[in-house]
C-alpha cells in the first residue's frame, strides 16, 4: 500500500497522467488513433529522445546541465557510421560509438566538477569543439551508404508493432531508474543535485559522481546516435543540432526540477514521449505539424509556471500556518502545525 | 591625484576588458601579418554581418545574466521580427517604417511575458527561456504561413529605404551597422553603469532579497531586462533583414550559444552580480575577428569556425578559474617575494 502511495505521489505521475489524458482527447477527437499501431508509433519515434533525456537526466539531477549532447549525438553517429560504412563489425561500431560519447562526457565532468567551472559555460564550449570536429572528421561529406541490415534493424519488430529497439530502451530507464532510486551509490546522483554542502559533509564523493553523470550522459547520447543512424540511415555534419534543447524540455515536461535534486528518469522518458508525439498527434487532429514548435513552448512554460507557483503557495502558506501557531497557539496546537507542515 | 591616477592604471591592468584588448591586439597583429590585406577596412567591414547579431544582442543579453538570469530564447525572437516585418509589410501592407515599429512592439511584448514568468512567477529562467525559443519559433512560423509568399523563399523586395539601414556606409567606409552597434553599445553602457538603473541591476544580481529589502522593485527590474534583450534582438533581425533583403523565420536559431559565449567570455558572471558592457563588446569583436581572420589569413574553413571560439570559450573560462583560485594566487605572490 505504502509502495502505491509512493508512487502516485512522484513527480513523474502527473507527467504519466498528462501523456494519458493526452492520448484520450486526442483519440476522443479522432478515435483512429486509438490503436496500438498509431499509439506504438508515438512510443517507437521517441527512442532517440528518450535515450537522449534520461541521460541528460543524470546530469540534471546533479544540478548541472549538459549542452553538448546534440554534438556528441552527432560525432559518436559520424564515428559509428563511418565504421559501418567501411564494412567494419556492428558491434565494433557501437562500441566505438559509446566510446566517443564516454570520452566526451568524461572531459565535461572534469570540466565541471574538478575544474569547477559552471556547466553551462563549459559544455557550451565543449559543443562548439565537438560540433566543428564533426566537420573535420566528415570533411563536411555526408555518411552515407550504411549497410542495409544496419538501417533496417530500426523497424524490426519485437512484438507486434513495438520495435525492439523501444523494448531495449523501456529496460534500460527501469534499471538505471533502480539503480538512481533502489542502490547506495545510485542514489549519490540526487543527493549531490539536493544538496551539495549536505552530500560532501555525510561522504558522498561528490567529484566523482559528476564525473559519472557526464559520462553516463555522454554513453547514453552515443546510444542515441546509433539509433538515429539507424533510423535515418545516413548522417549529415549537422545531425543533432539543437536536440540538447528538447533533451531539456523533454526533462521538464518529465517533472525534473533544473536546480537539481527532485526528479526521476522515468519521468524523463515519459517527457520525451510527450515531446516526439507531438507533431504526430497535431496531424491526428488535423492540424499542420507546423504548430509543433508553438504548442511545445506553450505546454513546456505553461506546466513549469503552474508547478512552480502551486509550490511556492504551499511554502508560504506551510510559513504562515506556523508563523501564526507560534504567535497564539498553545503549545500543542504549535507542535501540531509543525507537524502538519512538515509532512507536506 | 597622482596616485589616484596610478591606481586608475593598474585596476586597468587587472581588469578583464584589458585582457580581453590584448587577445583582441594579438590577433590584429597575428593576422595582419600573415595577411594584410586583413587591415583593409573594405574587407574587414564586408564580413561584419555575419557576427554584428550577436554582438548588438550579447550587448543585453548581458543585462539578463548580471541579474542572475539567462536568455537562450533572443535567437527566436530575431527570426521572429524579421518575418513579422516581412508579412505586415508584404502582406498587410503597412509602410516600412511602421512594420518595423510594429516588430519591435512584438518582441518586447514576447520579452515582457518571459521576463513576467520570471520575474512574477518566480520560474527558472532557462526553462523560462527555453520554452519561450520553442514558442517564439513556433509562432515565427506560424507568421511566415500567413504571408501569401512560401516560408522556405522568404520576403523579398523591400524598399531602398529600408535596406540602406545595412548598406549605408559613412564616410564610404564605414557600415552603418557598426555605427548602429557603437551607438548601443554606448547606450548600454550608460544605462548599465551610469545610471540609477544600472545599479539597481547590480543589486538584484548581488543578492535579491536585500535589494528588495532596500525598496527595490526587484521584480520589475528583473523583467525588464528581458524586455531590453528581446528588443535588442529585434533591432538585430531587422539589421539582418535589411542585409540579405529577405525575412524569413528561422533567422537567428544559431545564435544562442555564441551569443552566452560573447557575454561569459566578457567577464560576467553566470550567477550574476558581475559583468560589464565593455568587456561583452570586446569579446563579442574578439570572436568576431577570430570568426573572420581565420578563413582570410590561414585559409580555415568556416565549417570549422566552432573550434576556436569554443577552444577559446575554454582556454579563457579555465584560465580565470585557476588563476582566481586562492591557492594558485598564493603561490604566485610567494614566488615574487
Amino acid at each position: 500500500m505504502q509502495h502505491i502511495k509512493k508512487i502516485l505521489k512522484a513527480r513523474a505521475m502527473g507527467s504519466l497522467l498528462f501523456l494519458i489524458l493526452l492520448f484520450f482527447i486526442v483519440g476522443l477527437v479522432n478515435p483512429s488513433f486509438w490503436q496500438p499501431t498509431s499509439i506504438l508509433n508515438c512510443f517507437n519515434d521517441s527512442v532517440v529522445f528518450t535515450l537522449l533525456a534520461v541521460g541528460i537526466a543524470f546530469v540534471i539531477l546533479t544540478g548541472e546541465i549538459d549542452v553538448s549532447i546534440g554534438a556528441i549525438l552527432g560525432m559518436s553517429a559520424a564515428v559509428g557510421a563511418t565504421i559501418l560504412r567501411d564494412g567494419g563489425n556492428y558491434a565494433v561500431a557501437v562500441a566505438a560509438a559509446l566510446l566517443v560519447g564516454a570520452v566526451i562526457g568524461l572531459v565535461n565532468g572534469l570540466g565541471v566538477s574538478v575544474l569547477k567551472i559552471p556547466s553551462l559555460i563549459f559544455t557550451l564550449g565543449v559543443n562548439g569543439i565537438v560540433r566543428g570536429m564533426i566537420y573535420v572528421y566528415t570533411g563536411g561529406a555526408w555518411v552515407e551508404n550504411l549497410p542495409a541490415d544496419y538501417t533496417r534493424a530500426a523497424n524490426i519488430m519485437l512484438v507486434g508493432n513495438l520495435t525492439w529497439f523501444y523494448a531495449a530502451t523501456i529496460v534500460i530507464v527501469l534499471a538505471a531508474t533502480y539503480i538512481t532510486t533502489k542502490t547506495r551509490h545510485g542514489k549519490y546522483f540526487t543527493a549531490v543535485g539536493d544538496n551539495i554542502s549536505g552530500a560532501t559533509l555525510v561522504g558522498i564523493p561528490v567529484v566523482p559522481t559528476k564525473v559519472a553523470a557526464y559520462v553516463l550522459c555522454g554513453v547514453f547520447a552515443a546510444a542515441a546516435g546509433m539509433v538515429y543512424t539507424s533510423r535515418i540511415g545516413f548522417i549529415t555534419p549537422t545531425a543533432g543540432l539543437n536536440y540538447e534543447m528538447k533533451a531539456i524540455a523533454a526533462c521538464v515536461l518529465g517533472g525534473i526540477a533544473l536546480t537539481g535534486g527532485q526528479g526521476s528518469l522515468v519521468g524523463a522518458a515519459i517527457g520525451a514521449i510527450i515531446m516526439s508525439s507531438i507533431s504526430r498527434i497535431l496531424v491526428f487532429l488535423g492540424f499542420s505539424s507546423d504548430y509543433d514548435n508553438t504548442i511545445t513552448g506553450i505546454m513546456l512554460i505553461v506546466i513549469v509556471v503552474v508547478t512552480t507557483v502551486a509550490q511556492n503557495r504551499a511554502v508560504i502558506k506551510n510559513r504562515h500556518e506556523i508563523l501564526s501557531a507560534r504567535t497564539n497557539g498553545s503549545k500543542n496546537n504549535r507542535t501540531k502545525t509543525i507537524e502538519k507542515g512538515e509532512a507536506r | 591625484m597622482e596616485k589616484s591616477f596610478l591606481t586608475g592604471i593598474k585596476k586597468l591592468f587587472k581588469s578583464w576588458a584589458f585582457v580581453l584588448l590584448l587577445i583582441l591586439l594579438l590577433e590584429v597583429v597575428v593576422f595582419a601579418t600573415k595577411n594584410p590585406k586583413f587591415l583593409m577596412p573594405r574587407v574587414l567591414f564586408g564580413s561584419i554581418n555575419d557576427i554584428i547579431s550577436i554582438c548588438i544582442i550579447s550587448l543585453f543579453v548581458t543585462f539578463v545574466m548580471i541579474t542572475g538570469g539567462i536568455d537562450i530564447q533572443a535567437g527566436s525572437i530575431v527570426g521572429l521580427s524579421s518575418i513579422v516585418v516581412g508579412v505586415s509589410w508584404q502582406d498587410a501592407g503597412l509602410n516600412i517604417w511602421i512594420a518595423v515599429a510594429l516588430a519591435v512592439l512584438v518582441a518586447a511584448l514576447c520579452g515582457a511575458l518571459s521576463g513576467f514568468f520570471v520575474a512574477y512567477c518566480d520560474v527558472q529562467p532557462m526553462v523560462v527561456t527555453l520554452g519561450g525559443s520553442f514558442l517564439y519559433t513556433g509562432i515565427a512560423l506560424l507568421v511566415s504561413n500567413l504571408s501569401a509568399t512560401e516560408s522556405y523563399k522568404g520576403i523579398n523586395g523591400f524598399p531602398e529605404a529600408f535596406t540602406q539601414i545595412s548598406k549605408y556606409k559613412f564616410f564610404d567606409f564605414l557600415p552603418s551597422q557598426v555605427v548602429i552597434f557603437i551607438i548601443l553599445a554606448i547606450i548600454a553602457y550608460i544605462l548599465l553603469h551610469k545610471t540609477k538603473y544600472g545599479r539597481k541591476i547590480f543589486l538584484v544580481g548581488v543578492n535579491r532579497n536585500a535589494a528588495e529589502y532596500s525598496g527595490i522593485n526587484t521584480r520589475l527590474i528583473t523583467m525588464s531586462t528581458y524586455v531590453l534583450s528581446a528588443i535588442s534582438a529585434s533591432i538585430a533581425g531587422i539589421i539582418l533583414t535589411a542585409y540579405l533583403g529577405t525575412a524569413k523565420s528561422d533567422l537567428g536559431t544559431t545564435f544562442t550559444l555564441p551569443i552566452i559565449t560573447a557575454v561569459v567570455l566578457g567577464g560576467t558572471l553566470s550567477t550574476g552580480g558581475k559583468g560589464s558592457v565593455v568587456g561583452t563588446a570586446l569579446a563579442a569583436v574578439v570572436i568576431g575577428v577570430l570568426k573572420f581572420g581565420l578563413p582570410l589569413c590561414f585559409d580555415v574553413s568556416q565549417q570549422y569556425l566552432d573550434i576556436p571560439v569554443g577552444l577559446l570559450l575554454l582556454v579563457v573560462v579555465i584560465g580565470r578559474s585557476v588563476f582566481s583560485n586562492p591557492k594558485v594566487t598564493a603561490k604566485l605572490h610567494g614566488r615574487k617575494k
